[in-house]
């Protein structure tokens, strides 16, 4: 529209050497593909599934979300019936879009599928077909998929040389990447790995049993406790969800709470993120996420007077309206509260009014790994305009 | 030419002026007329040194020659008493070098302003040698008074004068369009220079305009030529202005949310159209404006604003602090981007932004890419302008006894700034047409773009 796109082989200044995604794509040679899901055969030519083509990837342990979305478009590009360029790229937006209302975050998947249509509308028309243009396409996007699954080992090498020998590492949830960059690390160095527990999914668990099982001395911590720990610890380290424009991170729940204790403890934050995972978008604060809604954090509209302890403190407002939600909710309540008066635990439903993801501050944060290098947050974000703008 | 493309050139053309220290001992012997003579060359010769100076040795280089006690007083508020020397500085620093001597001399009372404002460049008396047109005339007029205000109007209103004046123009024989336009151009870029210092915008259209003519092909028939410069100034002007100016109404009204309480200060004229095109869209929120002396912009928008049914508030800028923890979003234009991330906009943005970014609120800048300038500022003191005191008043005119005397008072001077500078830090995002940006990333936006200029 308003400005020239960029030509494919543009590369950021600050970021000499790095290689634009789409110019990863096109230049790699033949890898073998890795991908063990041969979709041809399962799917029919006119009723594919994006969504579910996406499912079946992503039971894959090491295909990451975005790169999920990749494949899945890839594949939709292999049923495409379209006949022109605009009709294959609007396919992919109705796709993309299909995906991004199917999943519940879609934060890091949108940064697979901008990738990938930037990436297909970009795409040099040198075919002699239309149809030959479509298999090159697909051929790119499965390239593509095989580079990236070397980008974790190409991080983890990048990651090494700033663990130190003797080195207590702070890390969050569980992250593939981190995970790989801890167990390479292992070989060499004597690390200790402080874990929290990352609730409410607790992957932090996970995380635990595979260091422990890898024999890396490894101790989980709670999310309250972050702050008891941070002294013993010498670097933080987390995974990613998305790496977003402002050179900020979307990571799970408590990244941004690790961040700023870190910070005040002044020990350096280290994220470890793949390049498809950096996504076009400019959280202005938490609430600004894709994935806030008007639930998550609201009070519920009828709590006066109903569990006793509320009952003792001075009424703020008796609500004697004539709600006919009253009842039900009245149910609820209920039942919540002596859920947990028994089990000191919070109930699924407290659970729902609780994001899943946070965002980070880009100042708080040292420096993002990534298989283009290692980056500064401001590098990021000029990777980031360097790659999309136009 | 390159003073009308460039900031102000530094004044270097006061070689006929003696060496700067000044013979103390001499000038008691001299007759009173001849020490005045002295006096005036030496002040014009320092008006320029006085910044370097300063900084080194204020007290010597608050240069007030007249007083033979000079020495023994060296209290910082000196620096306000040689009112004839510092605007003489200002004239100088806006351009012609020649005129200083004699504009400065003929009414050395009516401006006034400290040296180290004195690079600002008031504006000058229109007195200008070689053919200007009679729309850039009315256009320089319509500056001047501050009929049209804002980065974004004044560049629309140039070019579109300049696309008369290119329509008028009728090239020389043995002469050739690409070659000729721009030398007859020059004259009337430099009469909106005097008028009032060039906007970055400006600057940065008639670079383009500048490239445009010379790429004009010289074999192309006159009207033809002029014809396609004139589309090219319309392309411009609808690519790097009206479009872009749509996609931020978009980008930025995406940022608002439902419940949100936008603040903005002064008027900025995307801004109007995003807070506009917000409510269209069935947005919920309010708008305080901010305002500030002495222009009082605020108003404008308020009442664009109200009109359009949008809850707003109205306060000054010392009462930004009682309202701020209540704002979701900090929302303001430029006049200017540069390169280190620091925005040029109406004095009192600084301020504003500084207090969002202490109570964590975010500060949005709307901006169009063709506002960046490559130059890197630091403060608000290497460039800046001054609001000419005849049309806004520093002081409410309740009593019209005082306010008449206050512009005569030997030892009052006022001071208004028009912009300042914003910097990086308390920015947290430029929305520009290409996407919504960090400050630090726009280095980067033109090289991205593939442009070599902006």
């Amino acid at each position: 529209m308003l400005c020239p796109k960029v030509p494919v082989n543009m590369t950021v200044p600050s970021a000499a050497g790095i290689l634009h995604p789409a110019q990863a794509l096109k230049s790699t040679s033949a890898l073998p593909a890795t991908i063990p899901e041969d979709p041809s055969g399962s799917l029919s030519q006119d009723g594919f599934d994006v969504y579910a083509s996406y499912q079946r990837i992503l039971e894959n342990e090491d295909i990451a979300t975005p790169l999920a979305a990749i494949l899945a478009l890839t594949e939709l590009i292999e049923h495409s019936t379209a006949g022109t360029m605009f009709e294959l790229v609007k396919e992919l937006h109705d796709a993309a879009e299909v995906l991004k209302n199917r999943t519940t975050n879609s934060i890091s998947l949108n940064a697979g599928t901008e990738l990938f249509i930037a990436f297909v509308t970009l795409f040099p028309h040198e075919s002699d077909s239309f149809a030959d243009l479509k298999t090159e396409l697909v051929k790119q996007g499965q390239k593509y998929a095989a580079e990236a699954l070397t980008y974790r080992s190409k991080i983890s090498e990048l990651a090494l040389d700033f663990i130190k020998d003797d080195s207590v590492i702070l890390t969050h949830s569980y992250s593939r990447v981190v995970m790989q960059t801890l167990l390479r690390a292992h070989k060499q160095k004597r690390i200790s790995v402080y874990v929290t527990e990352a609730r409410p999914r607790g992957l932090g668990v996970k995380t635990y049993e595979a260091l422990t099982a890898a024999g890396i001395p490894c101790t989980m911590v709670l999310d309250s406790a972050v702050a008891y720990v941070m002294d013993m610890v010498d670097f933080i380290l987390v995974g990613s969800e998305a790496v977003v424009e402002s050179g900020g991170l979307i990571n799970a729940v408590g990244s941004n709470q690790i961040a700023i204790i870190s910070k005040a403890f002044k020990k350096p934050f280290y994220a470890l993120a793949e390049s498809y995972k950096f996504h076009r978008l400019f959280p202005l604060s938490q609430y600004d996420l894709p994935t806030h809604t008007d639930d998550i954090l609201s009070f519920p509209r009828h709590a006066q007077r109903l569990s006793p302890v509320l009952a003792a403190r001075p009424s703020v407002a008796p609500s004697t309206s004539s709600n006919p939600v009253l009842p039900r909710q009245l149910a609820i309540r209920r039942s919540e509260s002596s859920a947990s008066s028994s089990q000191r635990a919070m109930t699924p439903e407290q659970i729902l009014r609780n994001p899943k993801v946070d965002y980070t501050m880009p100042d708080l944060i040292s420096l993002v790994f990534s298989d283009v290098g290692i980056l500064t947050p401001e590098g990021v974000s000029q990777y980031l305009v360097g790659m999309f703008a136009g | 030419m390159s003073s009308a493309a460039g900031p102000p050139p530094e004044d270097a053309g006061q070689s006929s002026a003696p060496p700067g220290t000044p013979p103390v001992k001499s000038q008691k012997q001299m007759t009173k007329a001849e020490r005045r003579e002295i006096q005036e060359r030496q002040r014009a010769a320092k008006a320029e040194k006085a910044a370097q100076n300063q900084s080194k040795n204020p007290g010597k280089s608050s240069n007030k020659p007249a007083q033979t006690s000079k020495e023994s007083a060296p209290a910082p508020r000196k620096v306000s008493k040689p009112a004839e020397a510092a605007p003489r500085g200002a004239q100088g620093a806006a351009g012609q070098s020649k005129d200083t001597k004699t504009g400065g001399e003929d009414k050395p009372a009516h401006t006034r302003g400290l040296r180290i404002f004195s690079h600002f460049g008031l504006p000058k008396p229109t007195s200008h040698k070689g053919e200007v047109h009679p729309a850039i005339v009315r256009l320089g007029l319509q500056f001047s008074e501050f009929k049209i205000t804002g980065a974004n109007a004044r560049c629309i209103a140039t070019l579109t004068s300049f696309k008369t004046v290119i329509q008028d123009y009728v090239t020389p024989p043995n002469n050739t369009l690409s070659r000729h336009l721009m030398t007859y151009l020059s004259p009337q870029i430099s009469y909106l220079v005097n008028v009032r210092p060039m906007s970055v915008t400006m600057g940065n259209a008639i670079r383009q305009l500048k490239l445009d003519i010379s790429g004009t092909d010289i074999d192309l028939p006159e009207q033809d030529a002029k014809d396609a410069l004139c589309g090219k100034i319309d392309t411009y002007i609808r690519d790097r202005i009206i479009a872009a100016d749509q996609v931020i109404e978009e980008t930025a009204g995406n940022k608002i949310k439902d419940g949100d309480a936008i603040l903005t200060y002064a008027r900025s004229s995307v801004v109007e159209k995003v807070l506009l095109a917000a409510y269209a869209d069935g947005k919920e929120f309010t708008v305080t404006v901010v305002d500030s002396r002495p222009m009082l912009e605020g108003k404008k928008l308020l009442k664009v604003l109200s009109s359009a049914g949008i809850q707003c508030t109205y306060l000054l800028l010392p009462a930004v602090g009682s309202v701020i923890t209540e704002i979701s979003m900090v929302l303001v234009g430029a006049h200017s981007l540069h390169s280190n991330g620091a925005v040029f906009s109406r004095a009192g943005t600084a301020l504003v932004a500084m207090m969002a970014k202490q109570h964590s609120v975010p500060v949005v800048v709307c901006c169009e890419t063709y506002k960046f300038s490559e130059t890197v500022q630091l403060d608000s003191f290497a460039r800046n302008e001054l609001a000419p005191l005849e049309l806004f008043k520093s002081f409410p005119r309740n009593n019209e006894e005082d306010s008449s005397s206050l512009g005569d008072r030997p030892n009052l001077q006022i001071l208004n700034p028009l912009y300042d500078l914003t910097p990086p830090s308390s920015i947290t995002a430029v929305v520009t047409e290409v996407g919504v940006i960090p400050p630090s990333s726009i280095s980067s936006i033109p090289l991205a773009l593939g442009r070599t200029i902006l």
